[in-house]
């Protein structure tokens, strides 16, 4: 080889090698990282700012990571002892090399620390004036939500306006838990005790559905303290919240039997094509964030719950209700019946409806045989009014479980681990330890065997009727 | 020119030994000598590995698909709880004390330990811990509070059960052991070096580990403080934790990571210290900027004390303390940056050897170049919010641990084998382990990468199906069995060369530290006369002066220690001085060949390649004694009679008694017994 060419090699690889290594440090991560709880989303300022700092982050780590690892196997690969070889020069040490890469790093932290104290501060700042206040309260292993602003407590399922920021006041009622929806924002704890806050501001999306988990191991059922999130437009938002301030709409359903409540499959194209509708809404007047939030109450008006017609026939279907058919002019009659808007259960995305099975064995005694009279139902929830509450029914007044005002209006059941359609609903109520391990919750099916205190349920036990009217009663709770 | 070969040795049917060597069950129990201590750390750890390992089987298995019931919610709790506490305070910990023991008195040119009877109730104690904080998984009453058992959760409000009594003592009892040990070799290391091995000449191995007794005896009396405020809580009623009454349970966090952070480097800096012996070696090439690699560990032990609330970014701190914890964190990146360049500098222009020591070493090197990374992207507390208690930790820390610590480990396993048991280890089995371990190491653990920023949470015993990250949990199931072969085969050379290996001789790879001039196995006395040290590398300057001869030195205290300086040296310098210090302060007697060349003379002299024995050579060695073990019995009877408190306070508190008199009586039998014969 010309001595020419020796000299230029080198410095022509080193080259290339520089070129390729700028041009893969500068992808951004989000295209590897697709998936639907996925942080890499923009969405809200703060996960715009969190993808900011993690664009940097990966550009300098895989500067880093190329660089040392080419010259790792460069070094391996070219110093790699060779039969008859020498034995190499003892060298100690360099100080002008050691002096490099001990400043050369010190800069690259320096391009990441600043902003990274920015953003620590930006985001850490508090929440702006008019902000959605929402108390979020851990329990083992469901989570209470309540609206001051709207005197509305409910449970398990979030629903945000789009475009206006949300302050999360984080706090729990027994050990520590952590708030964490991946797609909107970074976690926080909730730490007795303390109140800790987080906000955001869902100010680049449309109505849609998102996984929310707990984050900080806290128990048995850590695994299954999931939540669910709805970004809705403010019309929608305003809807919703008419509808959770009222009293429990059981009594105008008395016959809705067991086909009400929200279903999981086999929606009618029309509530699908409503639902798109109202998304598409959402994401047209998305960016105008601020100005909607204060405007909720016109926009109420001039928009009455707009997807009322949505979540009516979302109703009907439900394979699971097969036994009783409901006719159309029942589906009509509760059509009607929900006072606010909910999001439309046929509207969510696979990896927001839980797939978690029942147990085998449960799922095998759970009666689908029978139809539950929600009156009688009524009745039968005197097994539960020590723990739960109820507004609208006046010896509901538990406060150790989570609110059931609105329960039918719910698309999940046990804080986000199952779907809240009747043969759940029936299962839960007839054994809920074995559904969730370490709930609070007794076994109630008459027959059944407690797994914790491996007891046998006996009187005072709910029969399958019992268990099929209380499901039709809760499933009436729009 | 001098060359190194590799070193030659006439074929022998077996390692030498000393005469009169001790065998069987009672001499292990009784046994105060610091390598047969550092060998019984080596085994247990390794048990406790194979055993967390088979947790980590477990979980795998659990989470190889969506909604999987191989185990229950409550089992899963307590094998993760368990996988962690094993790894860290069962497995890497004390895999670590091994090679402390094994090492450090034979890389400074000791007999032994400072304290050899304390270093047996270290590890007797280290042993019971173990055992009591295991063996509730065999009942299904294991304690279920994670690893870093946070309050509330840990408290008797939340875990009503024995569960967490177990860890909190069994913990407690550990951190005896992990204490007691670090001021043996802090001692040992202070006053028991050779004479002209001054600090700026000791090996890096005992460097790191140096830095890492002094981790320990600041970060473990917080862990103690901690756990016994947890102890007062579960057992006496008090309220350090009981946030009904007030109490903060922020608290705890702080003492568990002001401990917990450190605690990193605990298990880390021995692994690094290790790949700084084998690099070095199989380079053929002195460490890379040994005065630098001194101070980034040093450094690296003291700014980890100051960022352990970079666990805490969750938590709320506030923007002032989030921003100075995420500063502090990202200075300590650039001591460990440093000492990455300087070992691919030391393998830059050497001769390197690919044997099974140096893959893994120089695995290590790359391996943790990627935590190291990970460990920089949350060290910023926005992007960690969405990185803390995800996946993405999970392989973080599995990256520094496994890649970093375990693989620092098993190269010193490779390496050291031979010097303890005579034999070498078989490469072409080791060859296959490294690469399966590498596969899988990286199969389990990238992946987890992915999982975590794609949204999936720690310590979840499910996960439900369509959430994005079914198929990295696949790859990661299928990783831990790849993982567990590579483990195995290792495991399975290092039975098989217990006995066929083939016999190494005193420096089968051609090193230049102290250790390797003396017989493998070492006699119970390790060096027949101490050396005396003028250089880094003493073997190396022995077998090729020329190549030494730049090894900068400290001429000063060779002058103090009458320790010819480096200067004269030459071909046939007394390298290795056949002489303690002369008192008197003229120079010592200097013989024409090296100590270690007359210890081997010796072995071969001697009929059947023996060694001599203590006794022969006059060397005082300090004798057996089983009150070690009979006094760590009663701390740990002390102990357990808390278990019984609820039950019965009669019961429990006369078990306590019982214990306590126990351990006094001796310890009181100990201290009055002396360590040696009179002579």
């Amino acid at each position: 080889m010309p001595p020419s060419h020796r000299r230029w090699r080198p410095a022509a690889t080193a080259l290339l090698a520089v070129a390729a290594l700028a041009a893969l440090a500068a992808c951004s991560p989000a295209p590897f990282f697709r998936g639907p709880n996925s942080i890499f989303t923009r969405y809200t300022e703060t996960n715009r700012d969190v993808n900011g700092l993690f664009d940097s982050l990966f550009f300098f780590g895989t500067v880093v990571f190329v660089l040392v690892e080419a010259l790792l196997l460069y070094a391996i690969v070219k110093f790699r002892r060779k039969p008859g070889q020498a034995e190499p020069k003892h060298v100690h040490g360099n100080t002008t090399l050691e002096v490099l890469w001990t400043a050369i790093p010190a800069v690259i932290l320096i391009f990441i620390a600043v902003p990274t104290v920015r953003t620590i501060f930006r985001t850490q700042a508090k929440a702006r004036p008019g902000a959605l206040q929402v108390e979020v309260i851990g329990h083992q292993w469901w989570w209470e939500f309540r609206y001051p602003e709207y005197n509305i407590t409910t449970a398990n399922e979030l629903y945000l306006p789009v475009g206006r920021t949300v302050n999360f006041a984080l706090k729990t009622a027994d050990v520590l838990h952590s708030f964490w929806i991946p797609a909107l924002s970074g976690k926080r704890d909730l730490i007795a005790n303390h109140t800790n806050f987080l906000w955001f501001t869902p100010d680049s999306v449309g109505a849609a559905s998102w996984n929310g988990h707990c984050a900080e191991y806290c128990g048995a059922s850590h695994a299954n303290m999931k939540f669910r999130v709805y970004t809705v437009t403010p019309e929608q938002f305003a809807s919703w919240t008419k509808g959770q301030q009222q009293v429990a709409a059981f009594g105008a359903v008395a016959n809705a039997g067991t086909t009400s409540g929200p279903q999981t499959v086999g929606a009618p194209a029309a509530a699908a094509a409503t639902a798109k509708q109202a998304g598409a809404g959402v994401r047209e007047s998305g960016p105008r964030a601020g100005e909607q939030g204060l405007g909720d109450e016109a926009a109420a008006r001039n928009n009455p719950v707009p997807t009322q017609p949505a979540s009516g026939a979302g109703a009907a279907g439900n394979p699971n209700a097969a036994p009783t058919p409901a006719t159309q002019a029942q589906q009509a009659q509760f059509a009607n019946v929900p006072a606010g808007y909910t999001y439309p259960a046929a509207s969510l995305p696979k990896h927001v409806r839980p797939s978690t099975p029942i147990p085998a064995d449960l799922k095998r005694r759970v009666n689908m045989q029978l139809v539950g009279d929600p009156a009688r139902g009524q009745q039968a929830f005197l097994s539960c009014i020590g723990c739960h509450y109820i507004n609208g029914n006046p010896i509901a007044i538990g406060k150790i479980g989570p609110n059931l005002t609105h329960i039918g209006s719910r698309n999940t059941l046990a804080a986000g681990l199952y779907p809240n359609d009747t043969e759940h609903l029936r299962a839960w109520l007839k054994n809920s330890r074995a559904m969730k391990p370490g709930v609070t919750m007794p076994t109630l099916g008459l027959g059944e065997t407690d797994p914790v205190t491996k007891q046998k349920v006996t009187v005072g036990g709910l029969t399958d009727q019992q268990i099929a009217d209380l499901a039709a009663y809760l499933q009436a709770l729009k | 020119m001098a060359t190194i070969a590799a070193p030659t040795y006439a074929p022998a049917a077996a390692p030498p030994r000393v005469a009169d060597e001790p065998t069987g069950l009672w001499s292990w129990l009784t046994t105060v000598d610091h390598k047969r201590i550092g060998t019984l750390y080596l085994f247990t750890s390794l048990f406790f590995f194979v055993w967390g390992g088979l947790e980590a089987a477990v979980i795998r298995a659990q989470l190889a698909g969506p909604n999987m019931t191989i185990v229950s919610a409550e089992t899963y709790n307590q094998l993760f709880t368990m996988h962690g506490t094993t790894m860290v305070f069962l497995a890497i910990m004390p895999l670590s004390a091994a090679f402390f023991n094994l090492l450090i008195p034979l890389q400074i040119g000791a007999r032994d330990v400072a304290f050899p009877r304390l270093n047996a109730f270290s590890y007797w104690i280290y042993l019971l811990g173990g055992i009591f904080i295991t063996a509730p998984v065999l009942f299904h009453v294991a304690p279920d509070g994670g690893w870093f058992g946070y309050a509330p959760l840990t408290t008797k409000a939340s875990s009503p059960g024995i569960n967490i009594d177990f860890w909190v003592i069994g913990l407690q009892i550990l951190g005896i052991s992990t204490l007691a040990a670090s001021f043996n070799f802090i001692t040992t290391i202070v006053n028991m070096r050779a004479p002209g091995m001054n600090m700026m000449r000791m090996p890096m191995f005992t460097w790191n580990a140096f830095i890492t007794q002094f981790l320990v005896m600041l970060a473990f009396p917080v862990i103690t403080i901690a756990l016994q405020f947890l102890i007062f809580d579960r057992f006496f009623g008090t309220n350090f934790y009981t946030t009904a009454a007030g109490a903060d349970p922020l608290l705890w966090q702080h003492l568990f990571w002001i401990f917990g952070h450190p605690e990193v480097y605990i298990l880390i800096l021995p692994a690094f210290g290790m790949v700084s012996e084998v690099i070095p070696t199989f380079s053929r090439k002195p460490i890379f900027g040994y005065p630098v690699m001194v101070y980034a560990t040093v450094l690296i032990g003291f700014l980890g004390f100051g960022v352990w609330a970079h666990h805490m970014f969750a938590v709320g701190m506030g923007p002032v303390a989030d921003s100075v914890f995420a500063l502090t964190t990202m200075l300590i990146a650039i001591p460990t940056g440093v000492k990455i360049f300087n070992w691919i500098s030391t393998m830059w222009g050497g001769a390197i050897r690919f044997t099974t020591a140096a893959k893994f070493a120089i695995a290590l090197v790359g391996m943790f170049t990627v935590g190291g990374i990970s460990g920089v992207m949350h060290s910023s507390p926005p992007a960690d919010l969405q990185q803390t208690d995800t996946y993405f930790i999970v392989a973080h820390f599995h990256y520094v641990l496994f890649g970093g610590s375990m693989f620092g480990l098993f190269a010193g396993i490779y390496y050291y084998f031979p010097k303890f048991i005579g034999r070498l280890m078989n490469e072409r089995l080791g060859n296959w382990s490294f690469w399966t371990m590498f596969v899988g190491m990286n199969l389990t653990f990238f992946p987890m990468h992915f999982s975590g920023l794609l949204g999936m949470p720690r310590r979840i015993y499910t996960y439900d199906a369509d959430q994005g990250y079914t198929l990295y949990n696949q790859l990661s199931s299928i990783g831990t069995a790849i993982l567990i072969v590579g483990v195995a085969i290792s495991l399975y050379n290092l039975v098989r060369s217990w006995k066929k290996g083939e016999v190494a001789g005193n420096d089968p790879w051609g090193a230049g530290t102290l250790e390797w001039t003396i017989p493998s196995p070492p006699p119970d006395y390790n060096f027949a006369e101490l050396p005396r040290v003028t250089s880094r590398y003493p073997l190396w300057d022995v077998k090729a002066p020329a190549l030494t001869r730049e090894v900068p030195h400290s001429e000063r205290g060779d002058r103090e220690l009458e320790v010819q300086g480096p200067g004269a040296l030459n071909g046939d310098h007394d390298v290795l001085g056949t002489a303690d210090i002369n008192p008197t302060g003229g120079p010592g007697p200097r013989g024409g060949a090296p100590v270690m060349a007359n210890a081997m003379q010796r072995a071969s002299e001697r009929p059947g390649g023996r060694l001599p024995t203590a006794r022969e050579l006059g060397i005082p060695m300090p004798n057996p004694s089983i009150w070690p073990l009979v006094c760590a019995t009663g701390v740990v009877v002390m102990f357990c009679g808390l278990m019984f408190l609820e039950k019965s306070t009669k019961l429990g508190v006369s078990v306590m008694v019982l214990g306590g008199l126990w351990t006094a009586a001796s310890l009181l039998h100990w201290l009055t017994t002396p360590l040696e014969d009179a002579h």
